[in-house]
């Protein structure tokens, strides 16, 4: 049943205008997550479009080789885009966070996208070639090809990528080019059992992308991009949090459940006050080392400097961190893959119980949990947790916690700083400016003879922020983070969780 | 299958998916009290055996706290004690269960820190390394990680959660008043000491003042007592209610005023580690502690076995007819002396010697049901989430005293029944089916929990025909606080009913007292005394 004969030469019209668009739109969406994955957006998009523009070369060449059946192979070039096309975000994503091999399956990705755009053309120029003359048709066509170009670079940064995200973007247009598929098998008459089969194949295929497209907003929240206000090249759900890492030319960062874990500009600030002062207070070179928490390996990085170390135990509840700690190509980049060192051992399981069950012990421990924002957490700044952590700690033995900021939480610093002696430790608060967080505090812990040291073990030049000079003033409070009187947080009544809520819910609302 | 119809079963299987998500299907039983085994001794239908008996030095008949207690006393004397327990399980009660991801309660779940009082308990919790110390007034100092964790309770009240079972934002001001004024009292009456120089109420319930002015207490019931208080405050009512149901399975107007007032002004520790809660918990609940008492005493437990009659012989032994239920067989244990800990109403079944030192109790009936659940993980997820205006109790979180998180674990939902007729409301649920229970169940959280069906893959049932005594107005009786021990010389009772409230302290202290009191007639030196 094709087509009324005066509605074929508009329908193909409408057709040139859909690829056109469609085949630009799969250039914008494999260039922006090229320059989400490896940054450097300049260098990413010149090199997909020349790559993308050379490959359409290739398709146009290749068309001459295609003698007959011209509308079959128009409507299997046209499936196979839709599928290409339609699944390259998701599926460069999958290989991105899957494996290192990225940067080839792109280059793949967008020559062979562009060999297919390149055979459109020319095969439909030539379908239509007895219908018009060849200084209309080509006048036409080309004309129509460069509107759908200028719809396409109009919708996608406007419309696409803020509204569907680069995934349902390309899953839809993937759609699209089905549709047209569908569509062409009508526009020319076909001989039955071939119709039944193209048919079928295009309802498959538009079914099997419409799927994809209903799914993917499970595994991608497209609304984060906004929220985070960079591009999210990496995302996890475990039972316990979800993690989220963001990539803009200048920052990588982290956010579990939507907090702000660390920007690569400034977290050295962080992590080198961390560690750092830490083995200082120590006063011998440390042997064995326990980290609680610190998933993201920063802290075992700044660790792995000391040469005297034997061995660090990281003890973190989600495989889901850890895992992608250890094999996301941005996050070895960052940690300076730490987690390959032979010195390290992982075990994903609470802290709580494994401080109750483990034997060892430890010359240092960090102590790198999230804020105390829900009694899970806050079970973890309890008494009784630092009752345990004193018993793991060898003969002399220095740990330190990450205790939140005591500009915005004050109280709740001061009040990690009295759980820990209420358990029994000597402290030394410390704090460190580090711009994407605010002030943020540590406590260093140990016996009697714990005191401030006054020199680090470590060569500063190894360093990138903390010096010799500067050591000392991270002990100094000035007079507005200084002490306040609070109270014990003790596992049956986490006082903590409030103090923090109400301190931290200032600043959020 | 062609290849075409694996399509269109492909396609309308995700089509009929995505519509109409599958409904997970809910299994579950009722297990627990042998209903039917106890009725085999009302109705006489019990067999007996004249083959030789089996000897052993002392029978304890029951296996719940009160016997378990028993046991363990005795445990000093290195005798050979025999635990005869009719259910397939120990503790009575305070039993549990555990499905290989968490242990969970069958009935009572938390002990509150005992008063420096209830000696005999504070020794079993230092005992099992609960108690840590004591400190400088001589106050026990127990493990943080027993006591119940923050955050504790939450009340599901007009829509939503919140902390805490008393939702100070939403009441209004004539609740907040006489919820003030009834915290108030409850501190009065803590600190409260009557003319003879004792406590007004004080655990172990026989160490209270007999003042007669609090004894008068006792001669009303506690909705009548609130009334006569001027006390009109839905709330306040409700939170009430809600106690009685709590500790004594029945509502106000079945409760000894005396009896409430105590359960609100019975708890004299105070210390600063237990300002945020005093409650010990244990995935278990009171499981924990019936184990504990069992490993604690060298006794061999016989469960299954199901004791028809205790015969004083004349050469100064006992005889005691059980039925091994499972193989049905008759069975006898000849014993110097005998513990008889079970209720007041079978005890005198099986000794009608000593029907006339026994008290008429009252018992209320409860179900309990163990929900075996996959959620996701709530951080701030509460230990007892309770529902206003709902018939049961709501339910506590097995995994709250576990740090480490899991997506899995069973919540304990419990629902008593309070009101008068407790015979035609225990036949009713002896005889009602799993479904409608369940159903009962899922209904009664739906408001706070219409998620629920679709989490549950098991619910287990169990029913409590008799889960605890009453205390109903007059429970102490004319002669109060006088532990009867002795049914015969060599025959004590040891049991809840006989001070007439279910608490740990109690049971455990009735056990401890029939042990010291059989020491004369097994020829024993036990010491002094444990209470």
């Amino acid at each position: 049943m094709p087509l009324p004969r005066r509605l074929i030469q508009p329908a193909l019209l409408g057709i040139v205008t859909v690829i056109a668009t469609s085949g630009l739109i799969y250039e914008l969406v494999t260039g922006t997550l090229a320059s989400y994955v490896l940054g450097d957006s300049v260098t990413q998009f010149s090199l997909v479009i020349g790559l993308y523009l050379f490959a359409m070369g290739i398709g146009s060449y290749l068309s001459k080789f295609l003698d007959d059946k011209l509308l079959e192979r128009f409507v299997e070039i046209e499936l196979c885009l839709a599928l290409v096309g339609g699944l390259s975000a998701p599926l460069l994503f999958k290989v991105y966070t899957a494996s290192g091999a990225f940067r080839l399956a792109l280059y793949v990705m967008v020559t062979l996208i562009g060999t297919l755009v390149g055979l459109e053309i020319p095969l439909l120029i030539r379908l239509l070639q007895f219908s018009l003359d060849l200084k209309e048709l080509v006048a036409r066509v080309l004309t129509l090809d460069y509107i759908g170009a200028l719809i396409a670079s109009l919708l996608f940064p406007m419309l696409l990528l803020p509204k569907l995200g680069v995934h349902q973007t390309s899953l839809f247009f993937g759609i699209l080019n089905a549709v047209v598929a569908l569509l062409a098998t009508f526009l020319f008459p076909l001989d039955r059992a071939i119709a039944i089969r193209l048919r079928a194949q295009c309802v498959l295929i538009t079914v099997l992308l419409g799927i994809g497209f209903g799914l993917v907003t499970k595994f991608v929240d497209r609304s984060e991009t906004v929220y985070f206000g960079a591009p999210i090249i990496y995302t996890a759900q475990s039972p316990y949090q979800r993690i989220v890492v963001t990539r803009s030319p200048r920052t990588t960062r982290l956010f579990l459940n939507g907090n702000l874990q660390f920007s690569s500009d400034d977290e050295q600030r962080y992590h080198e006050v961390l560690v750092h002062p830490a083995v200082a207070a120590l006063g011998h070179d440390p042997k064995s080392v326990l980290v609680l928490g610190g998933g993201d390996g920063l802290a075992v990085r700044e660790l792995r400097k000391y040469e005297s170390i034997e061995k660090i135990l990281l003890v973190d509840l989600d495989a889901a961190m850890t895992d992608a700690f250890r094999t996301l190509p941005v996050a070895r980049e960052i940690n300076g893959a730490a987690f390959d060192d032979p010195r390290v051992t992982i075990r994903n399981e609470d802290a709580f119980k494994f401080l109750e069950e483990s034997k060892d012990s430890f010359d240092l421990a960090i102590v790198d949990f999230p804020d105390p924002s829900n009694y899970a957490v806050g079970k973890l700044y309890t008494d009784a947790f630092y009752h345990l952590l004193r018993e793991r700690l060898s003969f002399r033995g220095v740990a330190v916690v990450q205790s939140t900021s005591p500009q915005y939480a004050r109280e709740s610093f001061w009040c990690i700083v009295q759980t820990l002696e209420t358990a029994g430790f000597n402290t030394a608060p410390l704090h460190v400016y580090v711009p994407s967080f605010g002030d943020w505090g540590f406590v260093l812990i140990g016996g009697e003879s714990l005191a401030p040291p006054s020199s680090l073990r470590i060569d500063p030049s190894r360093l990138r922020w903390l010096d010799a000079g500067t050591l000392p003033e991270l002990f100094r409070f000035p007079r507005d983070t200084g002490r306040v009187p609070t109270v014990t947080n003790r596992l049956n009544d986490q006082k903590l969780v409030a103090i923090y809520a109400r301190e931290w819910g200032v600043f959020t609302r | 299958m062609e290849r075409r119809a694996f399509l269109t079963a492909l396609a309308t299987g995700w089509a009929v998916d995505a519509v109409a998500p599958q409904r997970k299907l809910m299994t579950g039983r009722i297990i627990g009290a042998s209903h039917a085994v106890g009725h085999l001794l009302r109705d006489g239908g019990a067999k007996r055996t004249n083959d030789p008996p089996d000897v052993a030095d002392v029978v304890v008949v029951g296996g719940g706290i009160a016997g378990l207690a028993a046991a363990w006393r005795l445990a000093p004397a290195g005798l050979d004690v025999r635990v005869l327990e009719l259910e397939s399980f120990i503790g009575g009660t305070s039993t549990w269960g555990d499905d290989g991801v968490v242990p969970y309660p069958w009935g009572a779940h938390y002990l509150a820190a005992p008063n420096p009082d209830a000696r005999a308990a504070l020794r079993l919790l230092e005992q099992m390394g609960v108690v840590i110390g004591w400190d400088a007034a001589n106050k026990p100092r127990f493990d943080p990680r027993l006591l119940c964790h923050a955050p504790q309770e939450r009340l599901f009240y007009r829509g939503k959660w919140h902390q805490g079972l008393v939702p100070q934002d939403e009441l209004d001001d004539n609740d907040r008043d006489e919820m003030d004024r009834f915290s108030d009292l409850e501190h009065e009456f803590t600190t409260k000491v009557g003319r003879d120089g004792r406590p007004a109420f004080q655990i172990p319930l026989a160490l209270s003042s007999k003042d007669p002015d609090l004894l008068a207490l006792d001669r009303i019931d506690m909705r009548s007592y609130l009334e006569r208080e001027g006390y009109k405050s839905p709330f306040l009512h409700w939170y009430v209610r809600y106690a009685c149901l709590d500790d004594f399975g029945a509502e106000p107007e079945e409760v000894s005023a005396w009896a409430a007032l105590h359960y609100f002004a019975g708890r004299k520790l105070k210390t600063p580690e237990l300002e945020g809660s005093h409650f010990l918990v244990w995935p278990e609940g009171n499981g924990k502690l019936a184990h504990a008492l069992l490993q604690k005493s060298n006794a061999a437990v016989r469960l299954e076995a199901f004791v028809t009659a205790v015969e004083v012989l004349p050469n100064n032994l006992v005889d005691v007819h059980w039925m091994d239920t499972r193989e049905g067989l008759a069975r006898r244990t000849r014993a110097k002396a005998v513990v008889i800990a079970s209720p007041a109403f079978v005890t005198k079944r099986i000794f009608p010697a000593g029907s006339e030192r026994l008290p008429v109790r009252t018992s209320s009936p409860w179900v309990v049901a163990n929900m075996h659940v996959t959620r996701p993980i709530d951080p701030d997820m509460a230990w007892d989430s309770v529902v206003y205006g709902a018939a049961g109790l709501g339910y506590v979180d097995a995994r709250h005293q576990i740090t480490q998180l899991s997506e899995r674990t069973v919540l304990t939902y419990y629902r008593a029944y309070g009101g008068a007729d407790v015979i035609g409301t225990r036949k009713a649920l002896v005889q009602m089916p799993w479904e409608r229970i369940a159903d009962d169940v899922l209904r009664d959280l739906h408001p706070a929990h219409p998620e629920l069906r679709e989490q549950i893959e098991r619910l287990d049932v169990s029913v409590w025909g008799h889960a605890m005594p009453r205390p109903r107005p007059g429970f102490l009786t004319d002669r109060p606080f006088e532990p009867m021990v002795h049914l015969d010389k060599r025959v004590a009772w040891a049991h809840a009913d006989q001070p007439g409230m279910a608490l740990f302290e109690e049971s455990q202290a009735s056990g401890v007292r029939a042990a010291e009191g059989l020491a004369a007639a097994l020829g024993v030196e036990l010491g002094p005394t444990w209470l």
